[in-house]
This record gives structure tokens, C-alpha cells and sequence, in this order.
């Protein structure tokens, strides 16, 4: 029984983590139909910026947090306005830019740092451990756990209860009525990406201390994280929570029985053959195109 | 009358469309001539197999409309079909009585797992190199099309695909040689002929395959199978309303194409001599993209000539590492301007440089011809 239960919970952990890399995503692709291939980089830029903060500023991860979102969403809104708002009417050439956009961030973040590992600390007040229905978890994983739960919250206020979120439906569902009643779609989107490339960066800068940094260390997140969105469906924040979980809890399980490998595989599979049948992922009703 | 008029300027279009396809063969064919040095000409031979690749994509890609991340895929498993054959054709040095390959022995293996034993026939891993990755491919466009998944879906599932693949090849070491792949391989040997890696043999191979996957994905592109593939990349719900069954149409281009990449494959690991598990790595895959896009990926000379130049351009410039670095930099800079700014890519650039020379030596033949009759006039 205790055994179950810390299998839940780690795949509670490895859930959470898929949900904050996943967030971003989701609501670039749901709102925008931009398939951000970069994304992978900007978690990686996320990590970079903490260990930068924590080496040469002497700033915790915690307190360098809210700069670290500014600073990746500067890039995210960089990115949008001077690469992919000139692609408005070729999304599949959008996956192309923004996957140039990725190589080259990586190299150069390669040629400035170089491309040995770094490792950023644990915040001492969270390293410790706590005990969560009698098992023993690092307060950390509880830690990272709250704040994804917390981030979703803040999307889904800013996406549903916000003038700006408001907005954005509208230009959604059409875009030329929604510009024609004065709302300014270039600066929304715009807005829209450096929020996702933001919570992208804050993704990085929360695993980092779990993980060794490195300039390639996007692509393994990118990948799970587009497994999410894709068994989530688009354009469904809930759907993109609960895919996170369900994921998370699958991996963790089958890599407890077989390895981390078998595990992506087998999850893999899974979901190809889920699309073969509900090609509109699990949690929505439109069809994706 | 007007039927013998456009059967004849259908005619001067086929040759017109061929003519580039077989200037590049030509050349292709007639370097070693010119370079007479075995070293490089297993380089040209090297860039000229990533050529195929390209022109596998191009063919899913600008002609299917399906933009396939995971193309890498196919190349490897046609690569670790060639491996297997050969490495099982190597006198085996530290082996055991049943000729185990080195790999498998150093990780305890005491038997030749099943399905390695098949791969002693050469014939049955050169047809397993073209069918397996064909097989895969439409197995897993089995359930993308029919579930009528397009677009950026299929990208990140063929990608994934690739990735998981590739996790499993690294993971399962002693079966596979794992992270370093299979080395030590025997030569490859067709009718009594060596195609050693460094040999005249192998290089025109190489060239002969370059024509023969040039010629079979030129052909595909102007049978009715290949016009509705364009049409379906054009329009998609307007062919399924003329009845036309989609999935099917795109499950075959996606499995052609999977099969010459694993064509590609295969001769890799003759002209490399290894195979390894970066041949199914994001990187190559991602470059095979780039290449198809600059060179331009609907035309498929145009992304064969992509990859040489590009690939070629990068192996020149890769003997400084810190050259090699930027290079990447510079390679990803252009991959951008290119999507942005030329989304046919160069073949796309000649196109218009051509139609614009020719539009202009008509009007300046057509000014010749009023001068002309000016001239008459005035005497």
C-alpha cells in the first residue's frame, strides 16, 4: 500500500512538471495556432537566466523568479513581433521559424556559456523534506507541485476574467470582427506568446535544480510537453491539466514496473493509438486541423 | 490539330521539367573524373546519400503537404538494417563458436537473438532496409490519417515517434550496440563486387541510386496518384468530397517516401562504415528540414541540390570546431530568412530569375521585330 501511494505521488511530481512546460504551450497553440518549437529553448533560457541570477547576482531561485518570466518573456515578444507575426497566414511554416529560432538560441547560448553542465542549488528553505499521507516527499516536489496548480489558476484568470483574456476570445473566434471593434490583434498576440514564452521560462528556472542544465536540455521537455497538448486537445486549459496528470501518473508507473525508456514508448504508443480514434485529443470536441 | 499542339508542348514540358533532374545526374556521374581523390570523393558520396534523404522529404513534404520532423527515422532503420547484415559478415575476432557479434558478447548475450538471424541473408536485409521503414510508416500513418489528424500534429507524432525510437535503440545495448551503434563492419558485397567506402564502386552506387530515387519520385509526381497527392495537399476536403479516399493516398506517399529514405540509409552505412543512433537523431532530422527548405522543397532537384550544397558547405567549413559552432548559428539565421522570405526556397529563386530573363528577352525581341517593321515602314 505505502508502495502505491509513493507511486502516486511521484506521479503527482512528474505531472506537475509536465504541466508547467506543457502551460505555455498549450496556450500559444490553443490561442494563436502557432506550434512554438522553440519552446523547448525557452525552458532551457529559463534555466540559464537562474543559474546566471544565482552565480553572478548571488539572487535565489526564488526571488529571481518573477525577473526570470520578464526577461524570457521579452524574448517570447521579440520572437513573435519580428519573426512570426510576418508568417500570419502560414501556420505550418511557423513550426520551421520558431524551430530556427530554437537552434539558434541554443547555439548561442552554447558559444556564450559553453555546453558543459550547470547546476543550480535548491532553496534552502525547500530542501528539507515533508510527509504527505505518511510518505516522506522533498518539500521541493510539494513546493513545484502548489506553484503549477497556481500558475494554471492564474492562466485560466487571465484567459476568462481578464479584459485582455477577453480579447483575446475574440480574436479567436474571428479575427477581422474582433479587429474591426478596435482591438489591436498585432499587440495581443504579441502579449499572448511572451506570456507562454514567460511561464516557458519559469518552467526552466523551477526544474533546474532538479536537473542538470545544459544547452540541449529543451528538446527532451518539448517533446513530453507536446504529448500533453496533444492527448489534452487544443484550446482546453482543463484538458491540458488533466493530460499532464494522467501522463505523469502513467510514466511513473510503468517506469517503476519497466525503465524510464519502456515507459515513453509504451505512453507513446498509447497515444497514437488514442488519436486514431479520438483524433480531437480527450478533452475537447473540436476537431483539430 | 490543337490536340497535337498540346500534346507537343506537354512533350517540350516534360523535357523541360527532366532537363535539370538530368544535368545534375550528369554531373553527378562525370565528378569522379574531374576529382581524383578517394578521400573527398567518399565526401561527395556522403553528402550526395543526405541528398536522397531530401528528396524523400521533399516528396512527403512539398509534394504531400506532410511535413514529417521524424524523416530521420527511416534512414536509420534502413542504416541499422544494412549494420545488421554486415556486421554478421565480419570475421569475428573475440566472438564466440556462434559468431556472435563483439557488441553482444561484451553484454553477455550467449544467443543471436531471433530477430537478428534473418539478417545473414544480404538480399533480406537490402529488402528489409526498404520495407521496414515503409511498413512503419504506414502503420503509423495508419492511424494519423485515418483518425484525419493533419498538419502540425502529424509533425510532433512523427517527431516523438523518432525520439522514442531512438530511446529504445540506445536503451536496448546489447541488441543494438546501443550509444555506439554498430562498428567493424564487414564490406558490403553485390555479384562478386567490393563497394569499399573509399572505392570508385561505391561512389557510383551512391550516383546510381541518386538517379534511380530522382527518376522514381519524378515518375510518382505525374501519375494521377501523384496529382491527387498534390491536389489533397491543396485542398484536402475538396478531394474527399470528389470521393477520392484521402487517407489512403497519403498513407502511400508517406510510406514511398520512408522507403528511399531507407534506401538513404542503407548506402550511409556503406559509405560511413557504422551506424549509430544519431542517424535517427533529432539533429539529422532537423537538418534534413532545413535542407529541403533552402533547396526548396517542391521541387526535388531543388532540395537534392539543397543538401549537397548546404551539407557540403557545412562538412568545408567543420575542420575548426569554433568555425563549426557559429556555423550552426549562421545555418539556423538562414533556415529563418528562408521561411520568411523565399518559402519555395533557391528552386523557387531560379524559377522567377528564369522567367524573368525569359520575359525579358521576349519583349527585347519582340522591341527588335517593331524596329524592324518600323524601318520597312519608313523606306
Amino acid at each position: 500500500m505505502d508502495q502505491f501511494i509513493e507511486q502516486i505521488v511521484t506521479g503527482l511530481s512528474i505531472g506537475s512538471i509536465l504541466l508547467l512546460v506543457a502551460l505555455g504551450l498549450s496556450i500559444i497553440y490553443g490561442s494563436m495556432g502557432i506550434i512554438n518549437l522553440a519552446h523547448g529553448e525557452f525552458v532551457m533560457l529559463g534555466a540559464y537566466a537562474a543559474w546566471v541570477f544565482h552565480t553572478y547576482l548571488g539572487l535565489g531561485l526564488l526571488a529571481s523568479l518573477v525577473p526570470i518570466f520578464l526577461v524570457v518573456a521579452a524574448f517570447g515578444w521579440v520572437i513573435e513581433r519580428y519573426v512570426l507575426s510576418l508568417l500570419n497566414n502560414r501556420p505550418l511554416d511557423t513550426i520551421l521559424a520558431t524551430w530556427g529560432v530554437g537552434i539558434m538560441l541554443q547555439q548561442a547560448v552554447r558559444l556564450m556559456v559553453g555546453s558543459e553542465l550547470r547546476y543550480v542549488q535548491l532553496p534552502p528553505a525547500l530542501s528539507s523534506s515533508m510527509s504527505v499521507f505518511g510518505i516522506p516527499v522533498s518539500s521541493y516536489r510539494v513546493f513545484l507541485f502548489v506553484v503549477s496548480i497556481a500558475l494554471f489558476g492564474a492562466t485560466w484568470l487571465l484567459m476568462n476574467r481578464t479584459t485582455v483574456g477577453m480579447k483575446l476570445r475574440a480574436i479567436i473566434q474571428d479575427r477581422s470582427v474582433a479587429a474591426s471593434f478596435g482591438i489591436n490583434a498585432k499587440r495581443v498576440y504579441a502579449l499572448t506568446f511572451a506570456y507562454g514564452a514567460g511561464l516557458a521560462g519559469l518552467a526552466g528556472a523551477l526544474v533546474s535544480p532538479l536537473k542538470s542544465v545544459s544547452p540541449d536540455m529543451g528538446t527532451g521537455y518539448v517533446v513530453d510537453a507536446f504529448m500533453v497538448v496533444v492527448l489534452g486537445g487544443v484550446q482546453s486549459l482543463a484538458g491540458t491539466v488533466a493530460s499532464a496528470f494522467i501522463l505523469g501518473e502513467l510514466s511513473g508507473g510503468i517506469a517503476f514496473l519497466q525503465n524510464d525508456t519502456v515507459a515513453k514508448a509504451i505512453v507513446l504508443l498509447a497515444i497514437v493509438v488514442l488519436i486514431r480514434f479520438r483524433p480531437e485529443g480527450l478533452f475537447t470536441a473540436r476537431v483539430r486541423a | 490539330m490543337p490536340s497535337h499542339v498540346s500534346h507537343s508542348s506537354g512533350l517540350q514540358r516534360l523535357i523541360a521539367q527532366l532537363a535539370p533532374l538530368l544535368i545534375v545526374c550528369a554531373v553527378v556521374f562525370a565528378l569522379p573524373v574531374l576529382l581524383n581523390n578517394d578521400f573527398l570523393l567518399n565526401k561527395v558520396a556522403r553528402y550526395l546519400v543526405l541528398g536522397i534523404l531530401t528528396v524523400s522529404l521533399g516528396l512527403s513534404w512539398g509534394f504531400g503537404g506532410i511535413l514529417n520532423l521524424g524523416q530521420a527515422m527511416s534512414f536509420g532503420l534502413g542504416s541499422y538494417a544494412m549494420a545488421m547484415a554486415l556486421k554478421l559478415k565480419t570475421v569475428p575476432v573475440h566472438t564466440g563458436a556462434s559468431g556472435l557479434p563483439d557488441f553482444m558478447v561484451w553484454n553477455n548475450v550467449q544467443h543471436l537473438p531471433w530477430f537478428w538471424e534473418p539478417f545473414r541473408s544480404l538480399s533480406f536485409a537490402i529488402a528489409a532496409g526498404l520495407v521496414v521503414p515503409a511498413l512503419v510508416a504506414a502503420a503509423l500513418g495508419w492511424f494519423m490519417f485515418r483518425g484525419r489528424v493533419t498538419g502540425v500534429y502529424v509533425s510532433i507524432i512523427t517527431l516523438a515517434t523518432m525520439v522514442v525510437i531512438n530511446l529504445v535503440i540506445i536503451d536496448q545495448q546489447s541488441y543494438t550496440g546501443g550509444f555506439n551503434g554498430i562498428t567493424d563492419l564487414a564490406q558490403l558485397e553485390i555479384f562478386g563486387v567490393a563497394f569499399d567506402a573509399y572505392g570508385r564502386a561505391t561512389y557510383y552506387l551512391v550516383a546510381g541510386c541518386v538517379l534511380l530515387s530522382l527518376l522514381v519520385a519524378f515518375a510518382f509526381t505525374r501519375t494521377k496518384a501523384g496529382l491527387i497527392v498534390q491536389a489533397i495537399r491543396d485542398h484536402e476536403s475538396r478531394v474527399r468530397y470528389f470521393g477520392y479516399d484521402v487517407a489512403l493516398y497519403q498513407i502511400f506517399v508517406f510510406a514511398l517516401s520512408a522507403a528511399i529514405a531507407g534506401l538513404a540509409g542503407m548506402l550511409y552505412t556503406v559509405v560511413m562504415e557504422f551506424a549509430s543512433p544519431t542517424f535517427l537523431g533529432v539533429q539529422l532530422s532537423l537538418s534534413v528540414v532545413v535542407w529541403c527548405a533552402v533547396g526548396g522543397r517542391q521541387s526535388l532537384v531543388g532540395a537534392f541540390l539543397g543538401a549537397v550544397l548546404v551539407a557540403g558547405m557545412q562538412g568545408a567549413l567543420s575542420e575548426s570546431a569554433a568555425f563549426l559552432e557559429t556555423w550552426t548559428l549562421v545555418m539556423g539565421a538562414l533556415f529563418v530568412l528562408v521561411v520568411l522570405f523565399l518559402p519555395k526556397g533557391l528552386a523557387g529563386l531560379a524559377q522567377v530569375v528564369l522567367r524573368w530573363i525569359v520575359q525579358r528577352r521576349q519583349a527585347a525581341g519582340r522591341g527588335v521585330a517593331q524596329g524592324v517593321g518600323q524601318t520597312e515602314g519608313s523606306t
